[in-house]
């Protein structure tokens, strides 16, 4: 099978204004197209860090990266972009809607970036989406007029509305019950099952971690 | 442009007190730039104006403070005898202007009679559209008209060739005039102790003034030409003398100043003035800007979840640059029009008060000078824009896009 992902990083500096920490020493990883992959590990790893390396938001770090082959320090920003728009979904918490967009709106926010013809194709996808999802009745509503397990959904409507090539998930359930865990997590598998998705989750739990392909484990050193 | 609209109604509009600040800080930005801008160009205008004036051999006559001003005293054999004076010992240039009379026009416009001598309009080298150059040989005969040359609003009515018969208020009789040239559109003359106030040729009427002029003139116009005589290729002793002569037969004492004293007048003066006015405007340019920074600083906090909700699902940074500069250039063009159109609306308010002293003619109703003062606004206005832009992109920049903003 073919690696989408070959990253190895040599170091991470995670830096603000109070703490500086070097992070994700000598690490590496290699992912197959159509894998799914839990990362695990305690809070201040660099789990997320992780996630914003490999869906191309950050690119301060000491290491060497290619995505689908393409060394990423060759890629430029406007092509990053569409990459973003068009083969990387992220599928976050809740809390990631524009809150004076209707949930239509967020949902359909990355076909405002997209190409005419992709946006067509995107376009005809988003009714069958919004009832596979089972978000309709709340479309015209605002993220604060709606449950958590709802904006849950539009959020991750979102992250496949331009059906990518790779989900990246954030603690997609963190603050979620039971049934909208499970509907989420269901709703990432069908994905990776219908149409070869590679999945990335961060997750701390580890019931959802089990569920997946691989499970990595980030450990501080 | 859908993107550019997206984030002006659904992001940027939706924290309008942002909006409406950064604008009202712009609008203050702008428009200290325009007056200031303004000022000093109209003050540099009139330097250049007065230039001519400031020559070696040059004094210009001004009332001494001090001097008695109670003009009731003073008959018309003192000025006769200053003026025969004057006649027989210098070279001298008069104007004097202020003469309001009604003259039938298109517009309705009260004239404004100026009166000046050879001297006075050689050195000065008016520019005239069309027509001949005035002179000033004419005889002062009830039978010949007299030539003059009119501003650009009374042609419409009066070209060039045409007659006017006027009531001279200092001759005190009615005159015939005849139109030998027109000036230039928005011929001014520029108040000699405050070189940014102008006042407008284009209903006036330039009368020329003669010896024979003179001596027929009643003493409002005499002791009027007095008060701005400008004496020619002369010297300190003689305009000393001149002075003397003065005080002895009007009782007023004149002062004359040369050509050095009138520089470093200027240049202690006006161009002091133009520093203290170009230096309060850089500092108050560069308080603005920079709360204009820290209110797009705060913009940018406020919007932060928004911004990288976006460039998540496929913005880039070169395009969220653009838009910001047109965001930019949209508030500095609404900035502009309004500035235009309030000094397009306080042009027009002259013609309105019927003020012949201050209409002008332009493109929307602004002068060149007006122009040229927008013309600098747009270019502090770029350098502003471009400070405030890439401000905002370092900070967005600074706060990695990552999915732990949103979180």
């Amino acid at each position: 099978m073919t690696d989408i992902i070959n990253l190895s990083i040599k170091e991470k500096v995670y830096q603000d204004k109070k703490t500086k920490l070097s992070i994700l020493n000598d690490f590496k990883l290699e992912v197959h197209a159509g894998e799914k992959i839990a990362i695990v590990g305690e809070s201040g790893v660099g789990k997320s860090s992780l996630l914003n390396i490999i869906g191309l938001l950050d690119m301060d770090y000491i290491g060497e990266y290619a995505l689908w082959n393409t060394p990423t320090g060759k890629v430029r920003g406007k092509e990053m972009a569409r990459w973003r728009n068009e083969k990387i979904g992220f599928v976050l918490q809740e809390s990631a809607l524009i809150n004076s967009l209707t949930i239509e709106d967020n949902i359909k926010l990355p076909l405002l970036y997209a190409e005419s013809t992709k946006k067509k194709l995107r376009l005809e996808d988003y009714e069958k989406v919004v009832d596979e999802i089972g978000i309709r009745s709340i479309l015209k509503k605002k993220p604060l007029e709606c449950s958590g397990g709802q904006r849950s959904r539009a959020v991750f409507a979102r992250g496949i509305i331009m059906k990518p090539e790779i989900i990246l998930s954030d603690e997609p359930t963190a603050s979620l019950d039971v049934e909208n865990r499970e509907r989420i997590v269901n709703l990432l598998f069908h994905m990776n099952k219908e149409f070869n998705t590679t999945i990335i989750t961060v997750t701390h739990d580890l019931e959802v971690a089990n569920r997946h392909d691989r499970v990595i484990r980030l450990e501080r050193r | 442009m859908k993107i550019f609209k997206f984030f002006i109604t659904k992001i940027f509009l939706r924290k309008a007190i942002l909006c409406i600040s950064m604008f009202m800080l712009l609008c203050l930005a702008n428009y200290t730039t325009f007056i200031a801008s303004r000022s000093i160009l109209s003050t540099l205008q009139g330097y250049q104006e007065i230039k001519c004036m400031n020559q070696e051999g040059i004094f210009i006559a001004n009332l001494d403070p001090d001097s008695n001003i109670d003009m009731d005293i003073i008959g018309e054999t003192g000025t006769r005898i200053v003026y025969d004076y004057l006649n027989s010992n210098h070279k001298y240039a008069f104007y004097t202007d202020g003469f309001m009379i009604a003259v039938p026009n298109d517009d309705d416009m009260e004239i404004s009679l100026c009166y000046m001598n050879e001297g006075y309009y050689e050195l000065n080298q008016f520019d005239i559209s069309h027509g001949n150059d005035l002179f000033f040989d004419f005889q002062l005969d009830k039978e010949e008209a007299i030539p003059v040359l009119i501003g650009t609003g009374l042609s419409k009515t009066y070209p060039v060739g045409s007659t006017i018969i006027i009531d001279e208020p200092v001759l005190g009789r009615s005159v015939i005039l005849k139109v030998q040239g027109v000036l230039k559109q928005n011929s001014c003359h520029s108040n000699f102790y405050a070189l940014n106030s102008k006042s407008y040729y284009n209903f006036s009427i330039f009368m020329p003034v003669n010896q024979e002029f003179i001596e027929n003139a009643n003493i409002d116009l005499q002791l009027n030409g007095l008060m701005d005589l400008i004496i020619l290729d002369t010297t300190k002793e003689k305009t000393e003398d001149l002075s003397r002569f003065m005080y002895d037969n009007l009782g007023l004492k004149f002062n004359f100043f040369s050509q050095e004293e009138n520089f470093d007048y200027f240049n202690d003066y006006y161009l002091y003035s133009l520093k203290i006015i170009a230096i309060t405007t850089l500092i108050l340019l560069v308080v603005i800007t920079c709360i204009s920074i820290w209110n797009a600083l705060v913009s940018i906090r406020l919007m932060m979840k928004d911004f990288t909700i976006n460039l998540l699902v496929g913005l880039s940074y070169s395009r969220l640059r653009r838009i910001f500069y047109s965001y930019f250039g949209i508030l500095f063009g609404v900035n502009l029009l309004v500035i235009s159109s309030i000094t397009a609306l306080n042009r027009y308010e002259c013609w309105l008060r019927k003020d012949a002293t201050f209409v002008t003619y332009g493109l929307f109703g602004l002068i060149g000078m007006d122009w040229l003062a927008l013309l600098v606004v747009l270019f502090s206005d770029i350098i502003i824009g471009m400070i405030v832009v890439e401000s905002m992109l370092r900070k967005i920049k600074k706060i990695p896009i990552s999915l732990g903003v949103l979180q």
